[in-house]
């Protein structure tokens, strides 16, 4: 392992070697395509800590790393899922049918509540009703009826305990 | 066909700055999932609000859970020890392991040249 890393193994970054990534592809993929910025990351895992609480910067690059994968993992689970299907576009639906498949199911309502916020702000035009830090305790707002009749894909499919009616697939795509 | 076409406005904040308020940069969630498959081609437009959203979820959660580790262990620096042992204890980010475990190999490797990450120095 020791010389396979000097050689430049693709998939293995060292711990401090994100800095460099910028004009230093790693695996021939650029920093920026391959990575959320770590900026965000850090501003969401402060949120998460108490307020004495310190991360050391390989931590962040760590979860940097964690969340491409995340990201990859559920999109592959979502995309197989089109196949299977012979759809060719990944929706919203697919994406949550994925996280409840793969153990995240926590997410569910959450999300939910999230797009619902987002959609209304949507038509009231206001980007205020889409808060990006998405107040958990916000409002608990079920799918409505006609976001429910929608969800012809998801029938059939029970995500554990919560039952995800909304379709999310109605969207910008016919807009 | 021109799949980027139909919402590249809205994922580059075109209709009414909605890109503003998520918690990532849409547009890089999507070029991150089409990089996980050659099938993904087509994406709509909520996909990567949903998938936004989740991170955000995600972040908290593994953070919540490797500062655990990190009490634990009596400190105050959440280090990327931390998050591996967070991802060993927990079942729904086995999908991590190597990710995790690749990385404790390198850093084995980079001690003779930078000291351990850990509080070890005090």
């Amino acid at each position: 392992m020791a010389d396979s890393s000097q050689g430049g193994t693709p998939a293995s970054p060292g711990g401090g070697s994100h800095e460099s990534g910028d004009q230093s592809p790693r695996s021939g993929v650029r920093e920026q395509d391959r990575f959320l910025p770590i900026a965000n990351i850090s501003r969401i895992m402060k949120k998460a800590l108490p307020a004495n609480g310190k991360i050391a910067k390989d931590a962040k690059e760590t979860v940097q790393e964690c969340v491409s994968e995340f990201i990859s993992f559920i999109t592959s689970e979502a995309s197989d899922k089109c196949q299977r299907e012979k759809r060719k576009t990944i929706n919203g639906d697919d994406l949550l049918w994925a996280m409840a498949t793969l153990g995240f199911e926590d997410y569910i309502d959450p999300l939910k509540v999230y797009l619902t916020r987002y959609r209304e702000g949507d038509t009231k035009g206001s980007a205020k009703g889409a808060d990006g830090s998405a107040k958990r305790d916000g409002v608990q707002l079920g799918p409505s009826p006609q976001l429910a009749h929608q969800g012809s894909f998801s029938q059939g499919m029970n995500y554990g305990s919560s039952q995800v009616s909304l379709s999310l697939s109605l969207s910008f795509t016919c807009t | 066909m021109r799949q980027a076409g139909t919402y590249s406005g809205i994922l580059s904040g075109g209709i009414s700055g909605k890109t503003g308020p998520h918690s990532f940069p849409l547009a890089r969630i999507k070029k991150i999932m089409k990089k996980s498959g050659d099938d993904v081609k087509m994406i709509s437009g909520e996909a990567p609000i949903v998938l936004s959203k989740a991170c955000e979820l995600f972040v908290e959660e593994i953070t919540r859970r490797a500062w655990r580790m990190t009490m634990q262990g009596k400190r105050r620096t959440l280090h990327k020890e931390d998050v591996a042992s967070a991802v060993m204890a927990t079942d729904i980010f086995d999908f991590l392991v190597n990710l995790v475990s690749e990385h404790s190999a390198t850093s084995e490797q980079e001690e003779i040249t930078t000291p351990p990450a850990m509080d070890l120095k005090r």
